[in-house]
Formats: structure tokens, sequence, C-alpha cells
């Protein structure tokens, strides 16, 4: 797969922070297929509201990935879903089948810092230590990622004469006991398109490096100085390979706000920082009007691809490959 | 005008028998293909159903892992994320989505069941269960599945702060649940998604008197039927509501043709395809017996033991095989084909005629149908039986509203 020089580029929107009128169906569908047409690799988008806020999205995010991806092709739809809100079960095989519905362009961010007052939502009025969250968080990540791995490529047999719908030897239960949960499994969805969901993970701290390096496919990183956002880059990527994994299994995403100010001087900071290879692409957090994303497709992208930073089109059908990770399931 | 039977489109993956898979006819990988969905969901909208209904488990279907592979039911897709899929490739039909109270926790469910009916503008309906099932009790920890009671005294809790959380409520603090906020979401556009519900037992019939708006129920004759719609109608004035603010759907599975000797073809035809490791393993659940695969499958059912648990249907099944002459092999197929649903086979004429009869015999308010496979079986539904009752005038040939609680003739909630 040719990586090589260009840098993936992701845009992020939290539909819950539109103020004046929310973002209709319509709206959304006309952002998602408009990154799709600039060559983005996925859009991730986040539903939280901040508390007290009148209600201003009509739309819970995986759902509203689930809508998306009967209307676009081939953009990776990646859902904010929360640990508090779902069983590790529940979410994982919501994902599964969000991939097998997107075929193939599915994947969920996990948070890990605990977002406030939601766990009082959730029958836990005091929510968890932020000791207990993270081991927590730790334990159901590898639930959701283990019951991805509960059926074989090759599972599924089809074989109406032999009377064998699927090859008891391809599904495995997960059988997982630990602190926090219980999931004897398997999923009762069939195996990834994309051999699994891509897992995106965000609100990083010191402390979630290492568990980072051993589990994700995406970290997004926030912008720091250039050296250290340098510095913080390889720190990431010696742990990834620590865990004996290719250090470009995991793709180190830089999260550049975006303000309704506009897009001067991006083009710009994006060159230099993909030059000096201070990560391996970007996350554009969008403001709630997309006006500004126009902008971003109008004024920065055209920009980028001079200076040969982003490729043209997408190179294969899943978000797998479109962010050059393995598995991808149709190379 | 004649009063309109309701509609339910209840989709199955391969379909409701459980060889549907192996039928050259039905869609082998419907587990996996959202666009064969997407097909079932328009032939259903064309026919003007009210209803897709989806049912779900959050598990296998099935202990036996030989048994399981010999069914399409261990894979599928997850069935809000389907509906919310569907929700954007259609613009009448409703959504109908099974979700459990016992592996759930209200504010997100509510949350979930908004957000299609959002997606859907009015569409969505929420099929409550407190799930029996071991094999999912083991994916939520521990404890495994609690008792029935506990389990409909948690569905109760859960149901109330799911419906003040969709009337704008805020808070909960309850036995089993607490909840601070409101919803962060604006209120439904048809006052509150529709809630269903099947339980048939007292505590369930209660639950359902009490906040369902649709009952999906089995019932194998018109007595059982009829005395079921009774008693449910009969509970709901306790709780100050109408009987009228209830539609009770009955499931229905049909095997429909041209003629009564096709149909009665292409039911034979399905009830060979059953493996028999599956049917006798279904027979062997029915008599709380495990050894019966020791005995000729060709021969008489041997002599059983007197059950504990479940005496009256041992003796309905032992009953049957002595009346009828079936071997083992016939009994299981016969069992497991029709799984205590209410089977037609026959024309469309022959159909219709029995729907009628239950309608109007206030047995029913409509029915929830089952094809035997997919998409055949619903196909043959939609072209041949929703004419014949169109013409009678007992079904609907447009829709008259824009959202789920339209179609069912159901008040918009307060």
């Amino acid at each position: 797969m040719t990586d090589g020089a260009t840098t993936h580029l992701a845009a992020s929107l939290n539909i819950a922070l539109a103020t004046g009128q929310a973002l209709t169906f319509s709206d959304l569908a006309g952002f998602a297929r408009e990154a799709e047409a600039a060559g983005l690799d996925m859009i991730i988008l986040d539903d939280s509201a901040p508390h007290g806020a009148a209600p201003s999205s009509p739309f819970e995010a995986t759902t509203l990935i689930a809508a998306l991806a009967t209307v676009t092709e081939k953009i990776g739809l990646v859902a904010s879903a929360s640990t508090i809100a779902h069983q590790p079960y529940n979410l994982a095989r919501r994902f599964a089948s969000l991939d097998m519905i997107s075929h193939g362009r599915a994947g969920w961010n996990a948070t890990l810092a605990q977002t406030p007052r939601e766990a009082a939502n959730f029958s836990r009025p005091d929510g968890f230590s932020a000791d207990d969250f993270r081991r927590r968080s730790e334990e159901y990540i590898g639930i959701v990622q283990g019951l991805w791995q509960g059926w074989d490529a090759d599972a599924l047999l089809f074989d109406r004469d032999g009377g064998r719908f699927h090859d008891p030897q391809g599904m495995h239960l997960l059988d997982h006991k630990g602190e926090f949960f219980s999931v004897r499994g398997p999923l009762n969805v069939a195996r990834s398109p994309q051999d699994a969901p891509v897992l995106v993970l965000s609100d990083l701290t010191e402390g979630d490096l290492d568990f980072a390096a051993r589990t994700a496919d995406v970290v997004l990183l926030d912008e720091r100085a250039a050296a250290e956002d340098k510095a913080c880059h390889g720190d990431l990527k010696r742990r990834v390979s620590a865990c004996g994994r290719e250090p470009d299994a995991v793709k180190i995403l830089a999260d550049i706000s975006l303000t309704a100010d506009g897009v001067s001087g991006l083009a710009d900071r994006l060159e230099e920082k993909s030059f000096s290879k201070s990560c391996d692409g970007f996350n554009i957090r969008l403001p709630a009007q997309l006006s500004v994303f126009d902008d971003l497709i109008d004024r920065v992208l055209p920009e980028l691809r001079r200076c040969g930073l982003l490729r043209e089109n997408h190179p294969g059908t899943t978000l797998r490959s479109h962010l050059g990770l393995a598995g991808g399931g149709d190379q | 005008m004649t009063a309109q039977m309701k509609l339910g489109a209840f989709l199955w993956a391969t379909g409701h028998h459980i060889a549907a898979w192996r039928h050259p006819k039905a869609h082998v990988k419907a587990g996996i293909d959202i666009d064969h969905y997407m097909a079932l969901a328009r032939t259903a909208e064309a026919a003007k159903f009210d209803m897709i209904f989806c049912e779900d488990a959050a598990g296998l279907r099935e202990a036996n892992v030989d048994i399981a592979s010999q069914t399409s039911r261990s894979i599928g897709f997850e069935p809000i994320s389907l509906l919310s899929a569907l929700a954007v490739q259609t613009s009448r039909i409703g959504l109908v989505s099974t979700a459990s109270t016992s592996y759930n926790e209200p504010y997100g469910l509510a949350r979930t069941f908004l957000s299609l009916d959002h997606l859907s503008g009015g569409r969505a309906g929420w099929n409550l269960v407190t799930s029996a099932s071991q094999i999912e009790a083991a994916n939520f920890g521990a404890a495994g599945l609690k008792p029935h009671a506990d389990r409909y005294e948690r569905a109760r809790e859960f149901a109330e702060a799911v419906t003040g959380l969709w009337r704008g409520k805020a808070g909960h603090d309850g036995q089993s649940f607490s909840v601070r906020d409101p919803l962060d979401l604006p209120r439904s556009p048809q006052g509150a998604p529709v809630m269903v519900q099947a339980g048939a037992s007292d505590v369930g019939r209660d639950l359902a008197a009490r906040t369902a708006d649709v009952v999906f129920t089995a019932a194998q004759t018109f007595e059982e039927a009829k005395a079921f719609y009774d008693d449910l109608k009969g509970r709901m004035a306790a709780y100050g509501r109408e009987p009228d603010d209830i539609k009770i759907m009955p499931g229905v599975a049909p095997v429909v043709a041209e003629t009564e000797a096709e149909a009665r073809e292409k039911f034979e035809e399905l009830q060979e395809l059953i493996p028999d490791d599956v049917g006798v393993a279904l027979l062997s659940s029915y008599l709380s017996i495990s050894d019966l695969w020791r005995h000729p499958l060709d021969g008489p059912l041997p002599d059983l033991p007197e059950s504990e648990g479940m005496k009256s249907r041992q003796a309905l099944v032992v009953e049957q095989s002595r009346r009828d002459g079936l071997s083992i092999r016939q009994l299981a197929r016969h069992f497991a084909g029709a799984r205590g649903h209410w089977r037609i086979v026959g024309t469309a004429v022959q159909v219709a005629d029995e729907l009628q009869a239950r309608f109007e015999g206030g047995a029913a308010d409509g029915f929830n149908v089952m094809p035997s496979y997919f998409p055949g079986e619903l196909d043959a539904f939609a072209t041949l039986v929703v004419p014949e009752l169109q013409r009678r005038g007992l079904f609907r040939k447009a829709y008259e509203g824009a959202t789920l609680r339209a179609h069912l003739g159901l008040r918009r909630p307060s």
C-alpha cells in the first residue's frame, strides 16, 4: 500500500454544538459527501452536548453514521460512543453492524476521558474515580476488540446442500472474566469486511500511551508546538514497536481546531508539520458552522495537493485501506 | 368505511422457517447483505405495511454449536443500526426494533430510539423485551439470568423512565435506575416513539396494559387469540386507558401460492430441508429429554419418562404422534417448522379469509406477518394477499399519514 509522502486527513464535527438551527440530515449528508469528494480518509462525529445547553441536534452519532453510510460510498465513518452509555457487548455489536452496513468503512472513537455528569444519567450518580475509569476503559476496549475477532474470515460456509451454514470451528467464545465485566461471546454479527472496525482513541493522558500503543489503530493527539509534537510522535511510535507492532500500525493524527474565523495560514501550518514528520496526518476539528468546512475544501486542500501531501482519490474501499492499516479487506 | 387491519412485516434474516436459508429462493447471505434489507423495506413500503418489525437477541440463539451451525441465526445485523440505515432510504413505513430492558439503561435506549425517530421523521418504535435467555445473560455479567419477576420489575421501571424521558421529563430515581438530566435531543416528531410489547405472562400483560401501544403475540387458534385479546383490553381501564389505545397484532406465518396445492408443496419443500439434528434437538427440548437421537428417526416416539416442567406440552406431542402415526423425524419437522406460531397454508383468498375472520371476530387489530423465507415469501404476501385484503376494504391502498402513530391510529402523547 502506498502511504509514502501523503498525509492522512480526517475532519471531526460535534453535531450537538450547532448554535441556532440544528444540522439536518440533509446538511450532514452534504457534509459527508463533500468530505468524500475531497478525498478525506474519514469523518468523526460526536453528539455530546455541553451540560445545560438546550437540545440542538436531533441525532445520536451511531444511528447517524448508519444513515450516512447509505448516502456515501468511500469515506470512513467514525462515531464517538462512550463506555458509560453502552455495555461492551452492545457497543461491539453496534459497530460490527455499522461496519457491515458501510461495507467496511466504520470506526469507533473511544474517549479515554470521563465526561462530567454523564455517569449520572446511567445509574452511576458518583461516576468513577480516575483510576477506576482508566482500568475499566482498558478492560472495556479489550473486550470490544476481542469480540470483533470472534468469527474467522472464512467461517461462513453457506453450504445449503450440506446443511452447514457456518463452520463450528470458525466461531470463538471470548470467555472474558475481568474486574468490571464478564462477557462470554461470541458476537452475533459476522466478521467485519475490513477485518475489524477501526479503533480511534482520543483524550489520552501520559498514562494511556502504552495502552494506546497496544490497541489503537488511530490516535488523536492535541496539537502542540512543532518540536514537542515531534517528540511525542517519536515516543508513541517507540512504544508501538515495543509492543511488537509495526510503527506504522498506529496512525497519529494531530488535532487541529478550526474556529469560525476561518482558515488563513492553515495550509502553511499543515505543510510544516507534515514535512517535519511530527504526525501521520491531521484531524481538523470543525466548528458547527459548516461554511468553514467549505473554506477548508476550497482554500486549504488545493494547496496541500499542490505540495503532494494529499492523494487525489481513495485507494481502496475500506477505512483501513484509506489509512494504510493492515487487514484492509480489499487488498 | 370498514375498519382496516394493521400489518407488520416481521423481517428475520433468511426467513422465519428454521430451514429457510437452505431454500433456493431464499437469500442465503441475508445476514451480511444490507442491500437485501433495503429491497425488503421497499417491498414492504410499496405494499403499505404499517411497519417493519425486527426481533433481536444480544447473543446466539442456540447454545449447542453444532446445531447452531446448521441454522442461519447466529449472525445478522444489529437492528437499531439496520433500521437507521433503512430510515433514510424509505419515507413512510414504520421501523420497530426490539431492545432489552435487562441489558440497557433507560437514558441510552431512549436517546438512541429518539434519534431513529428523528432520522425517520417520526416512524420509530421500540419493542420492549426482558430477555429470557441464559446465552444473552452470559454476555452481560457473571450473575446469570435474573428471575422472571425481577426482570419484569426492572422492565416496568425502565419503561416508566423511558416514556418520561421521551416526554421531556428530567430525572428518574428508582430501584434499578437513576437518571439526572432530561434527554439532550428535541422532542419526537410523533410525540414519542411507539411502544411495542410481547409478554404473555400475567405481569407481562399488566405491563402492556399500562404502557404498550402495540402488542405482538403468538396464538394458534381463534379461541386463544380472542381470549388474549379480551383479557388484555380488559386490563386497560385500570390504567385509565381506552381499549383502542393498544393495537393487538398476533404473529402469522402464511405460506401462500396461486393454488392450495402449490402452497402445500411449497411448505413441504421447506419442511424437507430441516436438518434432522436441528429438528430432533428442538423436539427434544419440547419433550424435555436429552437422548431422543439414540432412537431410530423413522420409528415411533419411545415411551417417555414423565417430565417435571412441561407435562401438558409433552402430553400434547405424545398424543399427536400416536394419533397421526408420526415417526420421530416427521414429528421433529412438524414442531421445528411451526414453532408456536399460527400458520396458514393456502391461496390468497384462503389466507385473507382467515385473517378477516380473526380481525372481524374481535381477536386481532392486525397481524405481524412472518414470511417463511426472504425475499420470495414477502413478495408473495405483498403481491397476492395484500391486494385481496385491499379489495375487501380491509387494508389501506395508500398511507394516510406520515408517522407510525398515524398509520396505527394512535393518539399523539401529550
